[in-house]
Formats: C-alpha cells, sequence, structure tokens
C-alpha cells in the first residue's frame, strides 16, 4: 500500500499555510525539486483559493506516493467543477484553476466517491522513482 | 442587498451630503460594516490580525462614504468596495514584510534564490529541498520555512508595482528584470480575459510563457533576465491579483 498523508482542515485562510507546509514537508522526504513543489503548491493554493468549488466547512487534502510521482485529491468540492475545469481549458478562458492545473500537473480530474465529488491530479516526477516508507 | 436598505443608504447620504447630519454618516458604517468584516476575512491570513484589517477597512469605508456623490447613480457598495480593498492593500504595501517577518529568514530566502540559481547550473535541473538544506547549512525545514515566506512577500507586495520602489534591501532580485523582449501581449486573446487587465506586462507576459508556453520557471528566469524564485513571486502575486479583481467583480455586480 502506498504512503498516504491526508490533513483535514476549515476551510479558511488562515489554515491553508498549514497544507503548504505538510505539502513542503513531503517534497522534502521525497526529494522533489524546487519546480515540482512549486508546481504542487501553486495547484494547492489554486484549489483553496477558489472557496467556492469546495463543499461544506472543512476540506481535506490527501497526498498518495506513487512510484512516479504523487497524486493530490481535495474535497469534497462542487459537482460543477468537472464543467468549469473542461470548459475554461478549451476555451483558453485566462489563467483560472483549470489552466492553472491543466499546466502544473500529468492529470486532473473530478472524480466521485461515495457521492461526493473530489478533485484529484497526478504530479509526475520523470526520471525518478518514489518508494513508500 | 434588498430594496428598502438601499433607499436608506440613500436617505442617509444626503442627510449627511446635504446637511452634514453626522448620525447618518454613523449609520452609515454601521450597516457597512458587516461588508468590511468580509473584504478583510480574505485578506487576514497574511499575518495580520482580522480586527486589525477590519479597522483599516473601515478607514476605505468612511472615506468612500464621505466622497460619494449623491448625485450619481451608482449604489454604495459598489463605490465601497473597491474603497475598502484599496484601503487594506496599501496597509500591507506600506509595511512590507521587514516588519513581521524575522531578519533570518528573509537573509535566508535571499541565500537560497542565489542557491538555486548556482545549483540549478550546476545540477542542470531544479535542486531538491535536502540539496539546498546541505548547500546553505541549514535544516530541511529551515529552508521551508524560508521559501514560505518568500512566498509571504509575494502575497504582502501585491499592490506594489513591479520593480517598484517598496522593496526591502534584502530582496535586490526583485528590482531585476526590467529588460523588455519583443512581445505583442495584444495578440493573445487569453490575456484579455478577465481579470488579466489588472497586470502589467511584464506579468502577463510571464503568465503567458508559463501557462500557455509551457515554460519552466527557470526556463522563464534564464528568458526574462531575472531568479527563479523572483519568476515564482511574479507568478504568485499575479495570480492573487487576478483572483481579487474577479472577486472585486463579482462582488459588484
Amino acid at each position: 500500500m502506498s504512503d498516504t498523508v491526508r490533513l483535514t482542515m476549515p476551510k479558511e485562510d488562515a489554515y491553508y499555510g498549514v497544507a503548504h507546509l505538510v505539502v513542503g514537508g513531503l517534497a522534502s522526504r521525497l526529494e522533489f525539486t524546487y519546480e515540482h513543489l512549486e508546481d504542487l503548491q501553486l495547484a494547492l493554493d489554486g484549489v483553496l483559493a477558489n472557496g467556492k468549488y469546495i463543499e461544506g466547512e472543512t476540506v481535506t487534502i490527501e497526498l498518495r506516493v506513487r512510484p512516479d510521482g504523487v497524486e493530490l485529491r481535495a474535497g469534497p468540492v462542487a459537482e460543477t467543477l468537472r464543467v468549469d475545469l473542461e470548459r475554461e481549458v478549451s476555451e483558453d478562458e485566462g489563467v483560472g484553476l483549470g489552466r492553472l492545473l491543466d499546466t502544473v500537473a500529468e492529470e486532473v480530474g473530478v472524480e466521485a466517491v461515495d457521492e461526493t465529488s473530489w478533485l484529484r491530479l497526478e504530479k509526475r516526477l520523470p526520471g525518478k522513482t518514489v518508494t513508500s516508507a | 442587498m434588498s430594496a428598502a436598505p438601499e433607499r436608506t443608504d440613500r436617505e442617509l447620504l444626503r442627510r449627511y451630503h446635504k446637511s452634514g447630519d453626522i448620525e447618518a454618516r454613523e449609520r452609515l458604517i454601521e450597516q457597512y460594516l458587516p461588508l468590511v468584516r468580509s473584504l478583510a476575512r480574505r485578506y487576514s491570513y497574511r499575518g495580520e490580525q482580522l480586527e486589525d484589517l477590519v479597522q483599516v477597512g473601515c478607514i476605505g469605508l468612511i472615506k468612500a462614504i464621505d466622497r460619494f456623490d449623491v448625485d450619481r447613480g451608482v449604489e454604495l457598495t459598489t463605490y465601497a468596495t473597491p474603497n475598502i480593498i484599496g484601503e487594506i492593500k496599501r496597509h500591507f504595501r506600506d509595511k512590507g514584510w521587514s516588519v513581521r517577518v524575522p531578519r533570518g529568514l528573509q537573509e535566508l530566502n535571499v541565500k537560497l534564490s542565489r542557491l538555486i540559481e548556482e545549483l540549478t547550473v550546476q545540477l542542470e535541473r531544479s535542486p531538491t529541498i535536502p540539496e539546498l538544506a546541505k548547500a546553505a547549512g541549514v535544516e530541511e525545514e529551515e529552508v521551508l520555512e524560508a521559501l514560505e515566506t518568500g512566498q509571504a512577500y509575494a502575497t504582502l507586495s501585491l499592490s506594489a508595482p513591479s520593480g517598484g520602489g517598496d522593496e526591502s534591501d534584502l530582496d535586490p532580485l526583485e528590482s531585476l528584470g526590467t529588460e523588455e523582449h519583443e512581445y505583442e501581449i495584444s495578440e493573445n486573446r487569453a490575456v484579455l480575459a478577465p481579470g488579466l487587465r489588472v497586470l502589467d506586462e511584464r506579468e502577463r507576459r510571464i503568465l503567458h510563457l508559463r501557462f500557455f508556453e509551457g515554460l519552466t520557471q527557470s526556463q522563464i528566469a534564464q528568458q526574462v533576465g531575472i531568479s527563479q524564485m523572483h519568476v515564482s513571486r511574479l507568478i504568485r502575486r499575479s495570480l492573487e491579483k487576478i483572483r481579487a479583481q474577479i472577486a472585486t467583480d463579482e462582488d459588484a455586480t
């Protein structure tokens, strides 16, 4: 089973720095490069800054270590996020969440988990094999 | 806001502006406190107490009430929102980062910026956090904290003009990169999208290179002639500006 770090926090700006440090800590342990860490944190910032897509009073960030990189899940999110992400990237609508995630991650999507929707993205690390503890 | 309070607003504004009724002004301030609080909350994660930001935002509200032209067809909410946000942003800009980020972390941040450049050349790839920690002679946690500090600077300097005059003396890189390349930004329709109009030419160019050309931060740094960390700050600051502008637009409608 792959290593997983999960953080649930109030949907409030004051807590977002905590998520940043968690991503940083994981990146450090997995020896991500500075640029890969930047990509992951930009993705995280993008998700958290678009609070309108996050459903409920809390947000959960889950980071799963994979052999070829990291998988990030955030949610639960509004189902409308799926449509907005697709529309934004295809229509070239400036630099919104869709364009941002599409640039910094290799795979981006919204998946259903127990009747809720979750944003899921994959950050792959070329030429690197990440191992679990 | 419902039609009834709007009518009340206009009555109160008339009473204050036409008859100098101070009580009407105070009632308006009270009525709009929730708006100030809501806007201040957006900025409260940047190291400032919410109540302090509410106080700062109130100054913007009072200025808006005092300057409001009752004969124009604009609603007070529409007029006050940018005034309140402007006052809060000015507050951050005036304070800069030197008052709240420990000097040691600022210095480490500047040192890391230089090391990232050096190690990227040396390793022919971006360095890892452990590599940066080793080169800087500090713990990995300190590296992460110092990098986080740089991001705080990016958001705190949100309203500062790029390459403007309020940079910390510990951030010399901020004043680099004024070299302009040939770039016809107006031909790119993506940069004309909502929110992007608040960016200056260099910010638009860097976002274009990152999000439409797919260049990495180090490639952009090379092309624009600034450090990777500076590129990172400009990207974060630009995205934050866009989000703030879109939020302001949404509030106004």
